[in-house]
């Protein structure tokens, strides 16, 4: 049973429609985020299903998720938090900003904080070397900057998107 | 051919077609440029940039159009500031090419260099040191020391399971990429694929089961490094320790030919044993390639299981006996009694099959080919002749596929037919069902398994556009297979087919005609020499004085050719294994493998191939020639039966089509291209070079009578609206006697199922996984049902050789099974 097709059939119909039938392998990366948006990242299942809906190999579809950086073929953090270490960014203190954060969070680069909920990346220039330590939040569907920062200030910010989290999980529960 | 170009490398001029690239061109005058991602079979992409050469084209003056000369009159040549590479760059008139200089040097060791940055030295026992593309190159080209950090290199995993049969070396990988494009574009099953990117980059499987091809052991030949490795052979011996010998897949009529590797051995008790099996070029069959069935495949013939001696029967009992013993008492068997029949199956040589013709011929018996499928009369009358090559075929030709899955019973063939509609040639396929050929199809003919013969007739009839595609072709190659058909309906099959290459007035052509895809290797064989299928097999064992079966085993597949051999007279079994047909004999004699033996098997294009022995014979046993003439000298019958090549001069004195040929003529060669198997493994991979025989086809025998109109053949209708027509489909993984020994592909083989459509399964209220009683008569089975979208309405699909007794399709009443109480 193909659950992406049943969850999501008029969202993929709609994609498929933007491409040529006979080159509908076209439409493997929008179904990717689409997959992505759905469980966090790019399960093994999802990619069998992308695969069954476009006729190509599963392995194909893999050999994408691992080519492109901003698919996940494991389980991410809800909020990725970006900062930049640039040279800029780094005169203005980025690295060991970013070093103090993730001794704050228990967590290196890369690595996805124990409640799943925050990833810190180490980007390149996000555009604010001026107001730097700098880092984004993405999550949620949005981008949001967070600008001369302190390791305090982003630990407050850190602690609002955990506690949002908390409620959401509450409200629901 | 097209047009010629002219052209220098290193001082060289030669011709060359337009459009071959350089290393090619180079390769035709002996100049060797190393590769590791190009092969002369696909298509370049130059990553790997160690084909790197100085190229110079002439200098054209723009006004007039002419080469630029230079004061001594030779065209001014202009070196471009850098070096290209040759296997992606097409030749051009006058073009100059340098690839012995020193820039040339310096590029070949820059990139020797980076690539074993991370590549470990473990050639001391990496498989494929000794025949290793990297290490022949490193030593040709590659500097003697690194300059990189031992420290820095990549550790990364050196066991990687891409299935149960291939395995990954990840440090061993330089990324060249061969094993991807020879899956995405030869194989077509884009199973593996790169993941990740620069450093990180590299070889991964989503498949399931892993690395899902039937062609998956050729990435290990054309893998340049000692990254890929089959199961089968890794850490099994040393290549420069092996013995090759030539020899021919005995799994399907395709007649790939074989390299078989053999070493003596420790653990075999010092014996010579068969360690690989590599693919050996022959363009005109298999090109460089085999699929896993004829490389994995070959384990059967040193089983365990094998019969060791003769076995005679004494007081009911089957009971070890002498050669002399059994030979006497075989013969007498014979002797006392008239209307000998012989069974003979595909697995024969065409010298067994001569002898054995002979014995019952003289004793005024029958030679009775076992097999459910006809027609190989009119593949020798109408079959492809001379030096025609499926490679041949292109634009304006078309090949028509009937009632066969080419993928699962001829893996090569559905490669060779597949490259042939990308070459452009219209590829017609016709089955009840749909099968892989289909995706390069121009058109797809489908039907109803009761209705194959009406569409057949429709395409003779010449209305449709498939009949107009077929009749406009210049040469037509029509491939006829038995799915879903009697005995007789493929009999009605092969007359049509034949009939539409008459009509067409393709028939004279020889890149036209029939190829039958038969069960087993050498079934033509059997009808060139002379044995004919029996409609009514059990009535003829059960009434024949004697039986004399070789490479057959009826008992085992169909319970009613059971009890009619238990109602023959006399029976003689030559086999491999104590079949269920040897233990109902009355004599039993141990036979030889092909490994160990010499012979010919004549494939279903009617190419005669030469196989060789490679180990020495299983003790105790005899060639299957051998043991029918030394019965028939019991019984005072002359035949030739001491050695292989001289019953085949015999056959070739006897027979007609054979006429002319001889052991030395089969072993003849031409030079191929490419050019494979020699000191360049980095150029066409490990692939054999082809010097012990291309084989001969056989001369086509001439058309003969008018060819009658088809038999009026029906195709029994369904007894009752809710019948069900059981058809036996082959997988190329079956439980047949030649395959499971090989346990390796033990996972992958077919078992014994029912495969329904969704519909047939809610009619019968049955899942996936669930029960039915199928039956007929008196017969009846239970099987477990798989619910396939791809199955044909009213009609069940049963795996052949998994153990189901069912040889012909068959209409049958089913129903859920109601499940028995648990003891």
């Amino acid at each position: 049973m193909n659950t992406l097709r049943a969850k999501y059939a008029d969202e993929i119909q709609a994609i498929l429609a933007k491409y040529p039938p006979e080159h509908k392998r076209s439409a493997v990366m929008p179904l990717l985020y689409l997959a992505q948006r759905e469980a966090g990242y790019v399960t093994v299942q999802a990619m069998a299903e992308i695969a069954e809906i476009l006729e190509i190999s599963i392995t194909d579809v893999a050999s994408i998720v691992g080519f492109y950086t901003l698919y996940y073929d494991q389980p991410h953090g809800r909020y990725h938090i970006q900062v930049c270490t640039d040279l800029p960014c780094a005169l203005r203190g980025a690295e060991d900003f970013l070093k103090a954060l993730c001794q704050a969070l228990g967590v290196e680069v890369g690595q996805v904080t124990p409640d799943g909920l925050f990833v810190i990346e180490e980007v390149k220039c996000i555009g604010a070397c001026h107001r730097a330590p700098v880092f984004q939040v993405q999550g949620d569907g949005e981008i949001v900057f967070h600008e001369n920062q302190t390791l305090e200030t982003a630990l407050a910010v850190i602690e609002a998107l955990r506690q949002k989290a908390q409620q959401e999980k509450e409200g629901t529960a | 051919m097209g047009k010629m170009v002219t052209l220098t490398i290193d001082g060289q001029v030669i011709s060359v077609p337009q459009g071959m690239l350089i290393v090619d061109a180079a390769k035709k005058a002996g100049i060797d440029i190393p590769v590791f991602c190009y092969h002369p079979k696909m298509e370049p992409v130059g990553m790997c940039r160690m084909c790197l050469v100085e190229v110079g084209r002439p200098v054209i003056d723009r006004t007039t159009g002419q080469p630029i000369l230079e004061a001594d009159g030779t065209p001014k040549i202009q070196f471009g500031p850098k070096l290209e590479t040759a296997c992606t760059t097409p030749v051009s008139e006058g073009m100059v090419v340098r690839t012995q200089t020193q820039v040339v040097a310096e590029a070949r060791r820059g990139i020797i260099e980076f690539l074993l940055t991370s590549h470990p030295l473990d050639c001391p026992i990496c498989d494929k040191g000794g025949e290793c593309p990297l290490q022949n190159l490193t030593m040709a080209y590659g500097p003697g020391e690194s300059r990189f950090q031992y420290e820095d290199k990549m550790h990364l995993a050196k066991h990687v399971p891409l299935g149960e049969l291939i395995y990954l070396d990840r440090e061993r990988c330089i990324l060249c990429g061969r094993c991807v494009r020879f899956q995405s574009n030869v194989a077509d099953d884009p199973v593996i694929a790169f993941s990740q990117r620069g450093r990180a980059l590299q070889i991964v499987t989503f498949s399931e089961p892993g690395f899902d091809s039937y062609f998956s052991g050729n990435t290990t030949d054309i893998c340049p490094v000692g990254a890929l490795t089959t199961a089968d052979f890794r850490f099994g011996a040393r290549p420069w320790e092996m013995i090759p010998t030539a020899s021919i897949c005995p799994h399907c009529p395709v007649g790939c030919n074989l390299t078989l590797n053999v070493r003596r051995e420790a653990a075999a008790g010092g014996r010579e044993v068969i360690k690989r099996v590599m693919p050996r070029q022959n363009e005109w069959v298999n090109e460089i390639w085999i699929c896993d069935k004829g490389r994995f495949g070959y384990h059967y013939t040193e089983s365990p299981e094998r019969l060791r001696q003769p076995l005679v029967r004494k007081n009911g009992r089957l009971e070890p006996a002498t050669w002399e013993e059994a030979l006497a008492f075989a013969a007498e068997g014979l002797r006392e009694r008239s209307g000998v029949v012989a069974l003979a199956g595909g697995r024969l040589s065409n010298e067994d099959f001569f002898n054995l013709y002979q014995v019952v011929t003289a004793r005024q018996g029958r030679a009775v080919l076992y097999s459910t499928m006809a027609g190989g009369d009119y593949v020798q009358r109408y079959g492809l002749s001379g030096d025609a090559n499926l490679a041949g075929l292109g634009k304006g030709d078309a090949v028509l596929v009937v009632a066969t899955d080419l993928h699962e019973e001829a893996p090569l063939w559905w490669l060779r037919v597949k490259q042939a509609a990308e070459r452009g040639a219209t590829l017609i396929v016709a089955n009840a069902r749909p099968t892989k050929l289909e995706r390069y199809a121009a058109h797809v003919i489908r039907y109803a398994y009761s209705e194959v013969l009406e569409k057949v007739q429709s395409l003779l009839a010449g209305e449709s556009p498939e009949a107009q595609a077929l009749a406009k072709a210049t040469n037509l190659v029509i491939f006829f297979g038995q799915e879903g058909l009697s005995l007789e309906a493929s009999e009605a099959l092969a007359t049509m087919l034949a009939r539409l290459l008459v009509q067409n007035g393709q028939a004279e052509r020889p890149l036209s005609g029939l190829v039958a895809v038969w069960p087993h290797a050498n079934t033509q064989g059997g009808w060139e020499i002379g044995f004919r299928p029996d409609p009514d097999l059990a009535h003829t064992l059960a009434t024949a004085g004697a039986v004399w079966v070789a490479a057959a085993d009826p008992a085992g597949d169909d319970p009613i050719l059971a009890q009619a051999l238990e109602k023959a007279g006399f029976v003689i079994v030559q086999d491999l294994f104590l079949t269920e047909t040897a233990r109902r004999a009355d004599v039993v004699f141990p036979v030889q493998a092909f490994t160990e033996r010499e012979g010919t098997w004549t494939s279903g294009e009617r190419r005669v191939q030469r196989f060789y022995p490679a180990v020495p014979e299983l003790e105790n046993t005899r060639p299957d020639f051998m043991i029918v003439a030394q019965v028939a000298d019991h019984l005072g019958i002359p035949l030739v039966g001491r050695s292989a090549s001289r019953v085949f001069d015999e056959l070739a004195r006897a027979l007609p089509a054979f006429a002319g040929l001889s052991y030395t003529r089969l072993a003849e060669v031409v030079e191929q291209w490419p050019l494979v198997g020699r000191g360049d493994l980095y150029y066409g991979g490990t692939v054999y070079e082809n010097t012990q025989g291309l084989g001969v086809r056989l001369a086509r025998m001439s058309a003969g009578a008018e060819l009658s109109e088809w038999p009026a053949v029906e195709i029994a209708p369904a007894p009752a609206d809710d019948a069900l027509y059981l058809v036996p489909v082959v997988r190329l993984y079956d439980q047949g006697q030649t395959l499971v020994p090989s346990h390796l592909l033990q996972q992958r083989m077919a078992r014994a199922a029912l495969y329904l459509a969704p519909a047939t399964a809610a009619q019968l209220g049955v899942q996936t996984g669930e029960r039915v009683e199928v039956s007929a008569g008196e017969w009846a089975e239970t099987l477990t049902v798989y619910v396939d979208a791809n199955v044909p309405v009213k009609a069940g699909l049963v795996p052949r050789s998994t153990g189901v007794p069912l040889r012909q399709p068959l209409w049958v009443r089913a129903q859920r099974a109601v499940l028995e109480p648990q003891p």
